[in-house]
């Protein structure tokens, strides 16, 4: 497991204007025949209520936050963010082998070891998921979906996430610079 | 036509979830191509000298809404009936803070940590599962921060209803601040990025 | 006492809905994986007669006997009356495929027996005479032969047998279907093929695994559309069936876990390694083998939810 170096065979990144066009095209498609915007939080939510569904089945019953993703019926997995991630997967794979860009690696700067590197990662995801479930979404259900349909909360939210990123910065330069 | 196609029951649900699935593989796809599986691309934006972040957000944002709001005025598409996450100031506010400091911290988003863990990131995977370990600890606390959590609600709240405005003047601003914000990120780009 | 107010519509006319759970599934998914092994590993032992190379057709019986005796445990822990399984080779029902397929289960245990003992490396298969002489003697020409025979017969058999056990259970219509034991096959084939390529040393024999694996894939997809449309052109309670994956229940489990996730998308990344545009990754053939494991469990599950109006 090595830090990620880009070889010669490796593709440089698209255009970012280009990237955002695809992923705005992406998003109308969403919205013109769903109805709906992006996502990727939602569908970690549904499988968490889902394994807690299987393990602690008497506890998931109990409780008002899992029962949001259990009690309408149908298999918790079987939610729309859930198959839409799965897409996410399928298509970063894909592109990521067309520009031979997989590889086991640990994305970090020079200066870290890969073990405080993976702790602050899952400590991130945490801080994450607490914030994604108060904002009622992430950078792409907020964001990007919301931003795109001027909504004022996401607008609100996405202006604290640039402003919470760029306070935190010079406190983890040792993970990245 | 009658755009969104799904909520005038042209198709079902199962059919909605392949849907589902294809529109992940373009989201996937593009979120990769842009470099976004990589931590090191994201934070990036955090520290001035690659502003991708920012360029990627604010143009697929600009494209999307052009796309709804041309056409919502061909009467293809009725925004109305297109899902808005209704607005709660405080909590959004404070989520928003967290989710900023969690993306330094931790290198990702949820969305791009998934495009990450596909092309074999290891700390995506750990941050994975920190989202896991989240989500747990949230669910379990559910119950005593649930006042906070439904504090200030708004209801489905956009830009043009709370300022007042026409939504082609919002528009058109926020057309305005991306290219503002396209020529000012290259030049700090070039600033900081030159000065290394 | 359960009293019968209808014909129908109760459990002891209808069998309930879903009696088999994960067992059968994993059973029928390690029974074409081992019968994919088979066919394979012959197929390789005819095409290259030298043992020197470092070939999976080593390994590939070994991988066999172990998957094979999973699958049975599976198959075990779903029987009802588990004392009772020795009677089922106290006969021979020449009409039965249950009957069939045990039999050709103890059939495929010599095979793959035999067959990993030829390819042991002389040093291992030296250190007891006896064995060394066995490897020796098997990998003489006739006895090669046969053993090439007897792998792709035995592999061919389990693979069909594993499609044809549900199709000759006519309670369930959408398994009603001639397609289903050449489609179970195929699919054996390519999670067969695609494990091989996955180990395989060689350059020249994965190249030759994963273009196989290619063409059982394309295949397999035009098996399922056969399987499809014959089905839904035929009776109401197959069109009825047929819907199931077409708009009902499974729709989405079907089209993205089997055909999206575990066909089209290892196709496209393994038509890409074929014709070297991108290296060799361990990701599409463990993709092609979850799509395999995802087609029993879609079909088992499916297939009690159909009935007969």
């Amino acid at each position: 497991m090595s830090e990620y170096e880009p070889s010669p065979g490796d593709s440089p990144y698209m255009n970012p204007y280009l990237a955002g066009v695809g992923l705005g095209l992406v998003l109308l498609a969403a919205f013109v025949l769903m109805g709906r915007g992006l996502g990727a939080s939602g569908a970690f939510s549904s499988t968490v209520a889902w394994l807690m569904s299987v393990f602690a089945p008497a506890h998931a019953q109990a409780s008002e936050y899992y029962q949001g993703y259990l009690s309408d019926g149908t298999h918790p997995l079987k939610a729309w963010l859930v198959f839409e991630v799965l897409g996410v997967m399928a298509g970063a794979l894909f592109s990521g082998l067309l520009a031979g860009r997989v590889r086991l690696s640990v994305e970090k700067g020079p200066r870290v070891s890969n073990g405080p590197r993976l702790a602050a990662a899952f400590t991130g995801g945490m801080l994450m998921a607490i914030g994604a479930h108060l904002a009622r979404g992430c950078t792409s259900g907020q964001a990007l979906s919301g931003g795109a349909l001027l909504n004022a909360g996401s607008w609100a939210f996405m202006l604290m996430v640039f402003v919470g990123g760029y306070a935190t910065a010079y406190f983890m330069r040792w993970q990245w610079r | 036509m009658n755009a969104p196609l799904y909520k005038y029951g042209m198709f079902g649900d199962e059919m909605s979830l392949l849907i589902a699935f294809v529109i992940g593989i373009g989201f996937g796809f593009f979120l990769e191509r842009a470099g976004f599986g990589s931590a090191r691309k994201l934070v990036s934006q955090f520290y001035l000298d690659d502003m991708a972040v920012f360029k990627v957000m604010f143009s697929a944002i600009v494209t999307a809404m052009l796309g709804v709001t041309y056409l919502g005025w061909m009467g293809v598409l009725d925004v109305d009936l297109v899902y808005l996450v209704p607005t709660y100031l405080g909590p959004q506010i404070l989520g928003g803070l967290l989710l900023g400091v969690g993306f330094v911290v931790g290198g990702y988003c949820p969305g791009t940590s998934v495009a990450a863990l596909s092309t074999g990131r290891v700390d995506g995977m750990a941050y994975a599962l920190g989202i896991f370990a989240g989500t747990i600890v949230y669910g379990e606390s559910y119950t005593a921060i649930k006042d906070f959590v439904n504090a200030g609600a708004r209801g489905a709240l956009t830009l043009p209803e709370a300022f007042n405005l026409p939504w082609g003047v919002v528009v058109f601003a926020v057309v305005l601040v991306a290219v503002g914000g396209f020529y000012g990120a290259t030049l700090i780009e070039r600033r900081v990025g030159g000065a290394k | 006492m359960l009293e019968l107010l209808t014909t129908r519509n109760n459990p002891m006319i209808d069998p309930s809905l879903h009696v088999w759970g994960w067992e059968i599934p994993v059973y029928l998914f390690l029974g074409g994986w081992v019968a994919g092994a088979m066919v394979l590993s012959g197929w390789l032992m005819h095409r290259d007669p030298g043992t020197e190379r470092p070939s999976v057709t080593r390994l590939l019986p070994w991988v066999g006997l172990v998957l094979i005796s999973l699958g049975m445990v599976a198959l075990f822990l779903d029987l009802e009356h588990k004392l009772y399984v020795w009677r089922m080779y106290a006969t021979f029902q020449p009409t039965s495929p249950m009957s069939w397929g045990g039999w050709i289960l103890i059939g495929v245990y010599p095979v793959l027996l035999l067959a990993g003992i030829a390819g042991l490396p002389p040093a291992l298969a030296d250190a007891w005479a006896p064995l060394g002489t066995l490897a020796r003697r098997l990998r003489q020409s006739d006895a090669r032969r046969a053993l090439v025979l007897a792998n792709i017969t035995f592999g061919v058999g389990l693979g069909i047998y594993t499609g044809i056990l549900l199709s000759s259970l006519g309670a369930r219509p959408l398994w009603a279907s001639g397609v289903l034991g050449p489609l179970f096959l195929v699919s054996g084939l390519s999670t067969g093929a695609a494990f091989a390529h996955m180990i395989a040393r060689d350059p020249d024999e994965q190249s030759a695994l994963l273009r196989s694996d290619n063409l059982f894939l394309l295949t397999e997809l035009a098996l399922i559309a056969l399987f499809l449309i014959g089905l839904a052109t035929s009776g109401v309670a197959q069109a009825q069936a047929a819907s199931l994956l077409l708009g009902g229940p499974y729709t989405a489990a079907f089209w993205v876990l089997v055909v999206g996730l575990g066909i089209v998308l290892p196709l496209a990344i393994q038509s890409l390694m074929a014709t070297r545009r991108i290296g060799h990754t361990l990701v599409a053939p463990m993709l092609v083998m979850g799509g395999g494991l995802a087609l029993r469990f879609v079909v088992v599950a499916a297939g009690q939810a159909s009935f007969w109006p």
